[in-house]
């Protein structure tokens, strides 16, 4: 073992120590106190900290690009089939499934892994305080190292499996903590919401996953995005096939980072105590879909066409994010479309810098995003704490200038007509209709075809057993119509 | 149809029952049920709970933690329900016991409910049915299970009794001579079930069905669809953009014309892509000739809603969204507490707009309603389809006599001997005494159990104790009626017994709008029911004009600067650049201020002092005009307004003699980050502002040499060596501000010197007092470790709890303050000084004090009251969640209606009791007071508030029961005592007991302070 094996299996299990401690103890009943956890919360990310910042130091001083982690081959299935379509290098066996936990240290996961643990560390310290004496304190700490750990996962994953695993306790974690307040009914169906976008973002991923699978035999990204480290890998899969690839995961990034059109979970996933919106939806986890995206720059650098598209989506976001926040009236959904704005420049950023670095053989353009990424991590999450002290900072502002505040809806607006006025406030409060638009045209689609499932399948039972009879009034359970589709609170005392 | 003028009419009233807080900014502590002041407290409640949909009671569960924990004493809940039940009490029930007896098992320990298959579970599955509750003893089982023996072997067993003998085959069994002790046990309870569910049987269940007037409540008993929900999806954000103040950067268009015409035109052009909405346009353009009135009166009659219900039906329709539409209405009709007012007619406007849109919803969500034509009809045919249910069943029933029969120790023979007459007396009994019925009766005691505490405390220190002012005052200092100033002057009057302190509504008299030297706009500084005539505004001193030109410039400056930063970060250039150039920079900030808010904002702070407003300012207060405004001349009161002002504020402190060399008027305010509700700490008579500015005005009016002329011609005599400074005790952090040192008189450094030195080691002790509350502060924290904890509460913006305001309010005591001096009150009184020797025939003063404190305190008192009792419903709910909206309120996370009232963690502490309020007076003269002001009058004589008076002669207490003093026979006659009350508070969390201070008894000499550190538990 080496120093730097060691350094990183501290830095992955720090956070998996936390939750063993917080999972276990919740689970036989007997929760740690707010000290206790606290002080395991600090240790945990103090540990995973300084063991990332060793890592980063020894990396730059000793000039390592990339330090491979592995935690042994879980399954290996050989086979004396044709070789897969793609002859991968290094490649000496013929392997039909290869599976395995590995962990990538390089320029990419080590600063994205620092930025995790000191917003985590920070947010921790803010939590417990702001969560002092509430009932959900160790639930919302248990969700907490949950998310660490899936954050972790994700920076560090050598291999699409790893991050796939990463990525779902991130998304589980994150629709866990949105709905935290459980015995609201808005919290329960906002929190639904985030995890079907969710939901079908993983389908991306694990499409993208299953094909380079079926490519390669493997999903380790080594192998996939080349031989160089990052940024400077070049992928060896054929442009057509690239773009396919890069479609699903285009979907899967679309659905976490809230891009268009799936953009308007961001807003409604403000549910959750502060800490953790700020967070997740201010500064960690919105930016997964933008770090998939520079973990597979080399397929993007394949293909243009695929470049052009996540440049264009990105830019339609920030577009769409900006012009909507700025009717927002209260202060969680200005801040969540503010960050919506960032991220898709972000990703339009990677969409251009992929494919420029490639052509200009430049790869460095690619930390461009990279340190877009970390500094408007912290700069939102630290507007998002402060959301509270809205009304004082205004105050302060007010009586240092003299006077009310004013919109600045003199230098933009006063070249449009009044008609273009209110259709852009119209699009803007409606946040693009998006929300009306995939409810209408994929909900509700998809819904009718279950319903009509369910017909058949009553029409089925009712022949085999004889007619059911229905209390008059009662709908069945997939009748009703979704967004009211909380039954709750029918109180029993 | 109704005519346009009933339906304005029907509006403004309905508005009334609104929550009336308007900005967050300016907390105005108010009943939530100050509508139904007029009708008496249990009505108005059950109105409240009608109208609301929310809890007036605490579940029955917090009550029992609250009798195991001693809150509640088995005592009181005897004296309330004995009061409670008059005669009634002695009437027979049952085949032993009174009625008396019946509740009182029935309170003294829980009877269980549950569904029935759980039921059914619980009797099978459990030892329910082998074991008699853990309350009835051995020797009580043995006995029932005897005497059920003795029935089953000798009348059961006989074949006469065919029916018992076929419900318990076994005994006609020859084993049954040979079964044990417990196997009879099993047998007499098995019995006693057999028999509750035999005498319940044949009852009928009365049949209950839902009769919500509201289309949506009907439709959502029928099959679940809540059309509010889209309704209010669609509304809020509407709302919200009309009532912005300036958060957003785009603004509403047509804002300015009013709700309705702003709403239609947004509207008119394009249709929502909701499929519910499709048809909004086409009905707005139809809509847009009538008035708003018109169209309510048209919409309602498409709603199928005949003009005897309209008044109602309205109503109901406001309150679903009640915090949006309160605030529409209170910024339509107290424009002066918004920035941007609304236009008139809003909340009108707003129904139109409702009715309409739900006109809409329902002609939607009516395919999902089979055999219904019209939205007209929706009403009667969904009365006629939704199906009745019994209120109960017959095993709940069972279960509930069970376990009574258990309580009462009455066995299943004894039982089974009851008439079905009896049995139906028993069973409505039993009903009548339901959950609310109980958790009434708790609530009553509960009150008693506080007030029987805090009348024994006040006749016991009061008890031979002669009535007189403290001798030769070193200095004297007044306060504002705020129970947290209560154990600050406890605690100054401990350290330095020469010290007289006075409390008086925290405004001192002087309603005014306020401007300070840095401040943008004039702020109401008054209570909420007052709209000032005055203006005042603080100025640099002409020396230092320039100086502050300069600085003011500065702040401009910086402040554009930093609102363009605000703003641009949002922006996608701005922002990019921001993010991608200076980004990871804000770490530094971030972590500094989570870890160490405390050395952060210190730095800050001293950063930032460079560009401060100039220390040395004055009140602009004399004004030049005829009348009172706004600008130049007419800012200020004439010097017979500040006579007045003087003239009442001394009468009411009852000081007219014996000035010290210093007097001190302390106004508060409380200052901490990140707190939406940071104005709530403020203080109450200030309309939830910082009162400073009033003590400072009333200091500089009284040292007035012509206004103490005035005064001189009205009776006051200020000695010439009479000084007054105002100053400010910031409530979060426990320090002093003094004004105007620098017109202090060289004669009297020495005085103020010494007092200053006794208000700081106060603020300490306060400090550590108030620590006690926190859990975060080590139990036996040293004031000068309490003050730095305190202080870093302000600063840490992850701090929901930086002080805990008036949460501990129970009682209020108006009289003298030799009534309560040295006496341990623990934060929960608000005091006002009232002498009644010099109030006249009339009771003048009296009505004047109590015609601001009834009004303010009930407020304060309910409002925490309310949002205790239901927080999510009264109340603010959770901070965690809030989202500052509008720049108005805050909402629920992503999108709720806006939450009034006040945040769980602001009420906590609280205990949900009726303030008691003791007056230092004799009843003809409330008499008259309450005759002469409504208001008063009706919080009184409907039980809003408890009154107790106290016979300014005699110190007799007697309470204010049904519209009669009844005089108070203490039921102790010793309180413990204690040296200082650092020995009483200090090592407990909750709420402590009355107790007397024995160091603040002592005579006009200096005692020394030294800082009580740790001194041991509390006796």
């Amino acid at each position: 073992m080496t120093v730097f094996s060691i350094l990183g299996l501290i830095v992955v299990c720090a956070p998996a120590l936390l939750v063993v401690v917080l999972g276990v103890a919740s689970l036989i009943d007997r929760p740690l106190s707010e000290t206790w956890t606290q002080r395991a919360v600090q240790c945990a990310m103090g540990v995973g900290l300084v063991a990332s910042v060793a890592i980063l130091v020894m990396m730059l001083a000793g000039n390592e690009r990339r330090v491979p982690i592995e935690l042994g081959h879980w399954v290996i299935l050989h086979d004396d089939l044709p070789p897969p379509l793609i002859a991968t290098s290094h490649h000496d066996e013929h392997t039909l499934y290869h599976f395995a936990f590995k962990f990538e240290f390089d320029r990419l996961s080590v600063p994205f892994v620092i930025l995790t643990f000191v917003l985590c560390g920070t947010i921790g310290a803010f939590a417990d305080k702001y969560m002092h004496r509430e009932a959900g304190f160790n639930r919302f700490f248990v969700l907490y190292a949950v998310f660490v750990l899936g954050m972790v996962l994700t920076s560090l994953a050598g291999t699409i499996e790893t991050l796939f695993t990463g990525w779902e306790l991130v998304g589980l974690s994150s629709t866990l903590l949105v709905s935290f307040f459980q015995e609201r009914p808005n919290p329960c169906r906002n929190g639904f919401r985030v995890w079907c976008v969710y939901r079908l973002s993983d389908a991306g991923l694990l499409m993208a996953a299953l094909l380079l699978h079926h490519l390669s035999g493997e999903g380790d990204f080594d192998k996939l995005m080349g031989t160089g480290a990052w940024p400077q890998g070049a992928a060896n899969l054929p442009p057509g096939l690239a773009f396919t690839v890069g479609l699903f995961l285009v979907l899967a990034v679309a659905g976490k980072s809230a891009l268009v059109p799936f953009s308007t979970w961001l807003p409604r996933a403000m549910e959750g105590p502060t800490p953790s919106s700020a967070i997740f939806y201010g500064a960690l986890s919105v930016h997964l879909g933008a770090f998939l995206l520079l973990r597979v720059s080399p397929i993007l650098a394949l293909s243009p066409v695929l470049s052009i598209v996540v440049c264009a989506l990105g830019l339609t976001s920030a577009v769409f994010a900006r012009v909507t926040g700025r009717a927002q009236t209260d202060i969680k959904a200005v801040l969540s479309f503010a960050a919506m704005t960032q991220v898709g420049l972000i990703v339009a950023e990677i969409g251009l810098f992929s494919w420029l670095s490639r052509f200009l053989s430049a790869p460095y353009l690619l930390y461009i995003p990279l340190v877009h990424i970390l500094g408007h991590g912290c700069a939102r999450t630290l507007q998002f704490l402060r959301a509270p002290t809205l009304l004082h900072d205004y105050g302060v502002l007010e009586n240092a200038i003299g006077s009310r505040l004013s919109s600045d809806n003199s230098l933009s607006q006063s070249w449009l007509s009044e008609r273009w006025r209110i259709a852009i406030y119209h699009f803007a409060v409606n946040r693009g209709y998006l929300d009306a638009v995939l409810h209408r045209y994929l909900v509700d689609p998809f819904l009718r075809v279950l319903r009509w499932c369910d017909r058949m399948d009553d029409r089925i039972t009712e022949q085999v057993n004889g007619p059911v009879i229905a209390k008059p009034g009662e709908v069945p359970a997939l009748e009703r119509p979704v967004s009211g589709s909380l039954p709750g609170a029918t109180t029993l005392s | 149809m109704k005519q346009p003028e009933e339906i304005e009419q029907i509006v403004h009233n309905a508005a009334q029952l609104l929550p009336a807080q308007g900005p967050v900014t300016a907390f105005a502590f108010l009943n939530s049920l100050q509508a139904l002041e007029h009708l008496p407290f249990e009505e108005g409640l059950a109105r409240g709970r009608d109208w609301f949909g929310c809890e007036t009671y605490l579940s029955e569960v917090r009550y029992r933690e609250k009798l195991d924990r001693g809150r509640i004493r088995l005592v009181d809940l005897q004296e309330t329900l004995r009061q409670e039940l008059g005669e009634h009490a002695s009437e027979q029930v049952g085949p032993h016991g009174t009625v008396f007896d019946l509740r009182m098992a029935m309170l003294a320990n829980p009877v269980r409910s549950a569904p029935v298959a759980e039921l059914n579970w619980f009797m099978a599955e459990t030892d329910a049915q082998r074991r008699y509750r853990p309350e009835v003893s051995p020797e009580e089982v043995l006995r029932l299970s005897e005497e059920t023996r003795l029935w089953a072997l000798r009348d059961v067993r006989r074949e006469s009794n065919l029916h018992w003998s076929k419900v318990f085959p076994e005994i006609n069994e020859a084993t049954v001579d040979r079964w044990t002790d417990e196997e009879w046990r099993a047998f007499s309870l098995r019995a006693l079930w057999e028999v509750c569910a035999q005498g319940v049987r044949e009852l009928p269940i009365p049949l209950a069905r839902c009769t919500a007037m509201r289309h949506r409540d009907l439709l959502q008993e029928f099959n679940g669809v809540d059309c509010d929900e889209h309704l209010h999806e669609f509304l809020i954000p509407f709302c919200a953009a009309f009532i912005d103040q300036g958060l957003a950067t785009l603004p509403l268009p047509q804002r300015e014309a009013g709700f309705w015409k702003s709403f239609s035109a947004l509207h008119r052009a394009r249709p929502p892509v909701e499929a519910w909405l499709q048809k909004l346009p086409q009905t707005l353009q139809q809509l847009d000739s009538f008035s708003a009135a018109e169209i309510i009166a048209r919409q309602l009659e498409d709603l199928g809603i005949p003009d005897r219900e309209a008044g109602e039906f309205l109503t109901r329709e406001l309150l679903a969204l009640r915090g949006y539409a309160g605030t529409l209405w209170q910024g339509e009709d107290r424009g002066d507490r918004f920035g941007r007012p609304l236009p008139k007619r809003t909340l009108l406007e707003y129904v139109a707009v409702r009715l309409t849109l739900l006109k809409l919803a329902l002609a939607h969500f009516i395919k999902d309603v089979p055999g219904c034509g019209s939205v007209a009809a929706l009403r009667t045919h969904l009365d006629k389809v939704l199906p009745s249910a019994p209120v109960t069943t017959l095993a709940e029933r069972t279960f509930a006599l069970f376990q009574i029969a258990q309580l009462m120790r009455w066995s299943a023979a004894a039982l089974s001997h009851l008439t079905a007459e009896q049995w139906e007396t028993l069973i409505s009994e039993v009903t009548r005494f339901d959950d609310l019925q109980r958790r009434r009766m708790f609530h009553l005691a509960f009150e008693r159990r506080f007030r029987v505490q805090a009348l024994d405390a006040l006749a016991i220190h009061n008890r031979g104790r002669t009535a007189e002012r403290v001798a030769a005052p070193r200095f004297q200092s007044v306060y504002c009626i705020d129970t947290r100033e209560q154990s600050f002057r406890r605690h100054l009057e401990e350290i330095c017994p020469s010290a007289e302190t006075f409390a008086t509504a925290g405004f001192f008299g002087v309603a005014m709008y306020y401007k300070g030297v840095a401040d943008a706009h004039f702020q109401a500084l008054c209570p909420i029911v007052v709209r000032p005539k005055n203006y005042v505004v603080e100025e640099v001193v002409y020396s230092l004009a320039e100086s502050h030109r300069l600085r003011s410039n500065a702040r401009k400056r910086l402040a554009t600067a930093s609102h363009q930063f605000h703003i641009g970060s949002r922006s996608i250039a701005g922002g990019a650049l921001l993010a991608a150039g200076l980004g990871v920079m804000a770490s530094v900030p971030l972590v500094a201020r989570v870890l160490f808010p405390l050395t952060t904002s210190r730095i800050r702070r001293t950063v930032g002092s460079v560009m401060a407003p100039p220390p040395v300012t004055r009140l602009r207060l004399e004004r030049l005009t005829a009348e009172p405004g706004d600008t130049g001349d007419a800012i200020g009161y004439s010097l017979k307004e500040m006579a007045d002002v003087g003239e009442r504020v001394l009468n009411e402190i009852g000081v007219g003699t014996g000035f010290s060399r210093l007097m001190f008027f302390f106004g508060h305010g409380s200052f901490c980050l990140n707190n939406p509700h940071k104005s709530c700490y403020d203080c109450g008579a200030c309309s939830g502002s910082a009162g400073g500015p009033n003590a400072r005005a009333l200091a500089a009016m009284l040292n007035d040499r012509r206004v103490r002329a005035l005064l001189i011609e009205r009776g006051i005599v200020i000695p010439e060596d009479t000084v007054f400074v105002g100053g400010m005790h910031n409530t979060a952090t426990d320090t002093m501000t003094y004004y105007d040192l620098d017109l202090l008189p060289r004669s009297h450094f020495a005085d103020f010197e010494f007092a200053r030195e006794q208000l700081d080691a106060a603020c300490q002790l306060n400090a550590q007092e108030r620590c006690r509350r926190f859990y975060s502060a080590p139990l036996d924290i040293s004031p000068v470790d309490a003050m730095w904890h305190v202080e870093n509460r302000t600063e840490d913006l992850a701090q929901t709890r930086p002080e805990f305001g008036n949460a501990s309010n129970a009682m209020c005591v108006v009289g003298r303050r030799c009534r309560t001096r040295g006496l341990y009150l623990d934060r929960r009184s608000f005091l006002v000084s009232y002498d009644p020797t010099i109030d006249d025939e009339e009771s003048t003063i009296l009505g004047r004090i109590l015609g601001a404190v009834v009004v303010v305190c009930s407020g304060i008192n309910l409002q925490y009251f309310f949002s205790y009792i239901d927080p999510s419903g009264w109340g603010a709910g959770t901070k965690l969640p809030h989202n500052v909206t509008s720049l108005l309120g805050v909402m629920d996370g992503a999108m709720s209606d806006l939450r009034s009232g006040l945040p769980w963690q602001g009420v906590e502490i609280h205990e949900p009791v009726r303030l008691l309020m003791v007056i230092e007076a004799l009843p003809a003269a409330l008499e008259k007071i309450m005759n002469r002001n409504a208001a008063v009058g009706n919080i009184l004589r409907n039980g809003w508030m408890q009154l107790a008076l106290m016979n300014p002669h005699t110190a007799e207490l007697s309470l204010y029961q049904n519209g009669e003093y009844v005089p108070y026979v203490p039921t102790i006659d010793k309180l413990p005592q204690v040296q200082r009350s650092v020995n009483w508070y200090q090592g407990w969390r909750e709420h402590l007991d009355f107790a007397q201070i024995l160091s603040t008894t002592a005579s006009g000499g200096k005692t020394p302070f030294s800082p009580v550190v740790a001194a041991g538990a509390r006796s």
